[in-house]
């Protein structure tokens, strides 16, 4: 930015904005667009961080006019917005959004799309850079980026740049995935593509980073000497919802563990980044994630469960396999628990237990680093019964923050050893300043800033630790466990195998 | 919330931990204390504004106002309260009478939040020297408003004069939505042309009387090495002072801005149409909030402030400052005491020091509030309380 006086990197009351710019959103009218992107495209005008000359621009297969799409565009976003609804915001940005109707199949279509969006150079001054966000199913990609590639849509040049959002799933393993990112990558150039992991964006995770190598206190202890398990949760109290036709070809394992758990294990388990860019941090976590290593006795460590009716929340809530839309003899998990290890000299014979499901008693993301018990205790053995071991949680989702667990003396007469929680809340007191995830990711896109934003060989690293543990599951049946329980029997089982329990987070 | 009339430092800092004990769960991380000095015409504006920036930084509220100096009898009356009125955090509202509030330090500092920075904000006139203030002396970030003031280019002078790392002013704070504005539309002029701009010259149009147009002004000017005037625009400018700003660039080119009173500002460059962006009018608590954010020296802001002053070399200045000994009352006599509150004048005028010999757990007077004696204290400036007038302060809980 040395090329504007009026940019000093000491003025940092100054937001980062983007270069003039287009937003390209295929599938505009599904959910996604209409929860995530609309409302952070507000929240982001309503904070002043679009650039001075910014279009907005829908392209899905209902016949809309611009009117009806801004109509549509501006309850989606009023719903779900974070920031207070200004009416004179959305009317500016208004001006800037557009429709364009057609079918992912039709030439003309995309032909009239390039020539909106070579009008929109001139009249909006958005100066010829786009991005162009996929919300679309993958069965799609192939069709849309061939139109794209057909009308030159996809070139970024010298004067101005082309950017692909790609959503989850990056296919469905290891091949498709690879034959996924083969695709986009004809059409953009690796550099260009960004695809979204929205747990990358949450401010936690972000924090995770600042807490391991901005501080003296937690590096020194984050490795295998004094770190005895890993456990990485994500529950959802939640069942499938509407998406049975899209969860019973995928599972738990690959909907949340191949990307947002591996990520937090890659996180969590890397080493230091030489710098804090976009290359050197993703070269890091790759390492971790090529590092992985899956349980020979997979029938013991590597568990999937399926939800059956039971009582969540005071509400009864019905079976897996009762859900609209879903087989009665599916085999598809709604829990998958697994135990990798991470083969590098700071994690050696250290396990990072994964686990994730639907249907468990809360909603909560959290990281938690179980460390050894210390060598030798000089109290009696009854002083320190309750004493567990230290803990150090990083709690991704909600009350995002950082608890730390230890033993302190219970107050009286005699020595006894308890442990105790200290908790420092970081979402509570920012949830105004701090933006949401789509928010925050939509402008690193624009800004061209993929610190936060996977790289295929990641996707392809993650798919190859998911690979071999869906080999083994094929043909299985789930262990059923019930609605509002804290997964299978045997996921217990295989932490008390070694002597070890989950955390109740 | 718990009242205490006519009460000792020393009762407040145990109610406030007695409510936090009993409050339940109360915030647990203090990222800062702030101190709000305000005047009693402005202290409702104040807590309001301050509890606003508590909901974005996790802080402990002070909110000391000074009232009646000349008072015969030094007086303290605080309000205690934990996630109330006063937003999550923990908040104290102490009202100081008498020569207390020129000791007001010496309720305040028990109050800080445990190695945590201090933020002092004045919601009033500025002091002329902060450190004539303890309450700013004390403080890691020190916020003035020189909006507040009659004259405030004058009081630019006067900051300017007296700044030290770590100052700010809300008139600088109330200007970054132009300076947002005023960069991203050169960005957008380098990335058309994919080379640097030079800003050759310029000017804003507003109104000249106003700091946050003369900052912005001393802004451009620090940061292109132009003059840029301030001249009187044909329309009154909002509260920013600032009805539109004119760039002139290199290459023969010019970048107009125009707030266009509707919320937005609209741009006018070369071969580019005219766009609007959100300029929003924020309120006292979200600037407040703003300057919360930072708690770092602002380099920008001393650069600013010394090309509108003309003064130099302003970041170079230590960051700490001593206290000066200041009698509003008798301002010819301040400048002769030796800085710390003792005057030089003959020990015979001088009642012995009151505060208790015990420490303060075990004290009946630490924990009930103790009247003051009504001695004439107005040459001994320690006397905050007096143990041998015991008659128990009255304690309200509502």
């Amino acid at each position: 930015m040395s090329s504007n006086p009026l940019r000093d990197p000491r003025d940092r009351r100054l937001p980062r904005v983007p270069e003039p710019c287009a937003l390209v959103v295929f599938g505009i009218t599904g959910d996604l667009a209409r929860k995530k992107l609309l409302p952070a495209v507000y929240d982001l005008a309503n904070r002043g961080l679009l650039p001075t000359n910014f279009a907005l621009l829908g392209f899905a297969r209902r016949d809309w006019g611009d009117e009806a799409f801004s109509e549509l565009a501006r309850s989606a976003a009023r719903e779900h917005a974070r920031t207070p609804w200004r009416e004179e915001v959305w009317e500016r940005l208004a001006n800037s959004v557009h429709f364009v109707q057609g079918s992912f199949d039709d030439d003309n279509a995309f032909d009239e799309l390039a020539g909106a969006l070579s009008e929109l150079e001139g009249s909006h001054g958005i100066g010829g850079n786009a991005a162009f966000y996929l919300s679309i199913p993958p069965a799609m990609f192939p069709i849309v980026l061939k139109q794209m590639q057909r009308t030159g849509m996809a070139e970024s040049t010298l004067g101005r740049w082309r950017r692909v959002v790609v959503e989850k799933p990056f296919g469905n393993d290891l091949a498709s995935s690879r034959a996924l990112n083969e695709l986009v990558d004809s059409v953009f150039s690796a550099d260009d593509v960004f695809r979204i992991d929205h747990y990358l964006g949450k401010e936690t995770v972000q924090n995770l980073l600042a807490l391991r190598f901005a501080n003296t206190l937690f590096e020194p202890v984050w490795n295998g000497h004094h770190v005895d398990s890993v456990q990485i949760t994500m529950a959802e109290d939640v069942g499938i919802g509407g998406r049975a036709g899209f969860y019973e070809k995928t599972g738990a394992a690959r909907d949340v563990l191949q990307n947002h758990l591996l990520q937090l294990l890659a996180l969590t388990a890397m080493e230091e980044p030489v710098e804090f860019s976009a290359e050197e941090i993703r070269t890091e976590k790759l390492k971790v994630l090529r590092a992985i290593s899956v349980p020979e006795d997979k029938e013991r460590f590597a568990v999937r469960g399926q939800y059956e009716q039971g009582w969540l929340a005071g509400q009864r809530a019905i079976g897996y396999r009762e859900e609209e839309g879903v087989s009665p003899e599916s085999t598809t998990e709604t829990y998958a628990a697994v135990r990798l290890g991470v083969e590098t000299r700071r994690w050696a014979g250290v396990p990072f237990y994964l686990r994730a499901g639907k249907r468990l008693p809360r909603r909560v993301t959290e990281i938690a680093l179980v460390f050894k018990r210390a060598p030798h205790l000089p109290f009696a053995p009854t002083d320190t019964e309750e004493l567990g071991h230290n803990q150090l949680v990083i709690r991704v989702q909600p009350d995002e923050g950082v608890t730390l667990k230890f033993g302190s003396k219970v107050p009286g007469s005699v020595m006894e050893v308890r442990d105790v929680a200290m908790d420092f809340l970081y979402g509570e007191q920012f949830t105004e300043a701090s933006p949401e995830a789509y928010e925050r990711l939509l402008l690193d896109v624009l800004l061209g800033d993929a610190t936060l934003f996977p790289r295929n060989a990641e996707v392809e690293a993650s798919w190859a630790v998911i690979d071999p543990l869906e080999e083994f599951w094929a043909g299985t049946t789930p262990q059923p466990y019930r609605a509002g329980e804290w997964g299978p029997r045997a996921a217990d089982a295989m932490l008390e195998a070694e002597g070890r329990q989950w955390r109740r987070p | 919330m718990t009242t205490l009339w006519d009460t000792t430092g020393s009762a407040v800092v145990k109610e406030l931990a007695a409510q936090r004990r009993t409050g339940g769960a109360v915030m647990s991380g203090i990222a800062l204390t702030l101190v709000v000095v305000a005047d009693e015409r402005r202290v409702a504006e104040a807590e309001q504004a301050a509890t606003a920036a508590a909901e974005l930084h996790p802080c402990r509220l002070l909110v000391v106002v000074r009232r009646q100096i000349e008072a015969p009898m030094p007086r303290l009356d605080a309000e205690v309260q934990i996630g109330g009125r006063l937003g999550p955090g923990e908040a104290v509202v102490m009202r100081m009478y008498g020569r207390l509030g020129l000791h007001a330090e010496s309720v305040v500092l028990p109050l800080l939040a445990a190695d945590a920075p201090v933020v002092t904000w004045w919601h009033e006139s500025p002091p002329e020297l902060i450190a004539r203030d303890a309450l700013g002396v004390i403080a890691d970030r020190r916020i003035t408003d020189s909006s507040l003031t009659d004259d405030p280019v004058a009081v630019l002078q006067m900051r300017a004069r007296d700044y030290a790392p770590g100052d700010t002013d809300l008139a600088w704070t109330r200007s970054t939505p132009w300076r947002a504005i005023l960069a991203s539309s050169l960005d957008s002029v380098s990335g058309r042309r994919g080379e640097p701009v030079r800003v050759e010259g310029g000017q804003i149009e507003g109104d000249p009387a106003n700091a946050t147009a003369q900052l912005v002004a001393g802004w451009l000017s620090s940061r292109c090495g132009c003059s840029v005037p301030v001249v009187r625009g044909e329309r009154a400018p909002g509260p920013s002072g600032i009805s539109g700003v004119v760039l002139r660039l290199d290459e023969d080119e010019e970048v107009r801005l125009r707030d266009d009173r509707k919320g937005g500002a609209v741009i006018s460059q070369p071969y580019r149409p005219d766009a609007v962006v959100a300029l929003p009018e924020r309120t006292l608590g979200e600037l407040v909030g703003e300057e919360l954010r930072r708690l770092d020296p602002d380099e920008p802001y001393s650069e600013a402030l010394a090309a509108v002053t003309g003064l130099s070399g302003l970041s170079e200045r230590s960051a700490c400052r001593d206290h000066v000994w200041y009698d509003p009352m008798r301002p010819d006599q301040s400048a002769q005491d030796d800085g710390d509150g003792r005057t030089s004048t003959p020990a015979a005028a001088q009642p012995a020091p009151t505060v208790p010999v015990t420490s303060e757990d075990t004290d009946e007077v630490a924990r009930s509030g103790e009247h003051d004696d009504p001695a004439d204290d107005s040459d001994e400036q320690q006397v905050v309380q007096s143990a041998d007038a015991p008659s128990a302060g009255e304690v309200t809980r509502r």
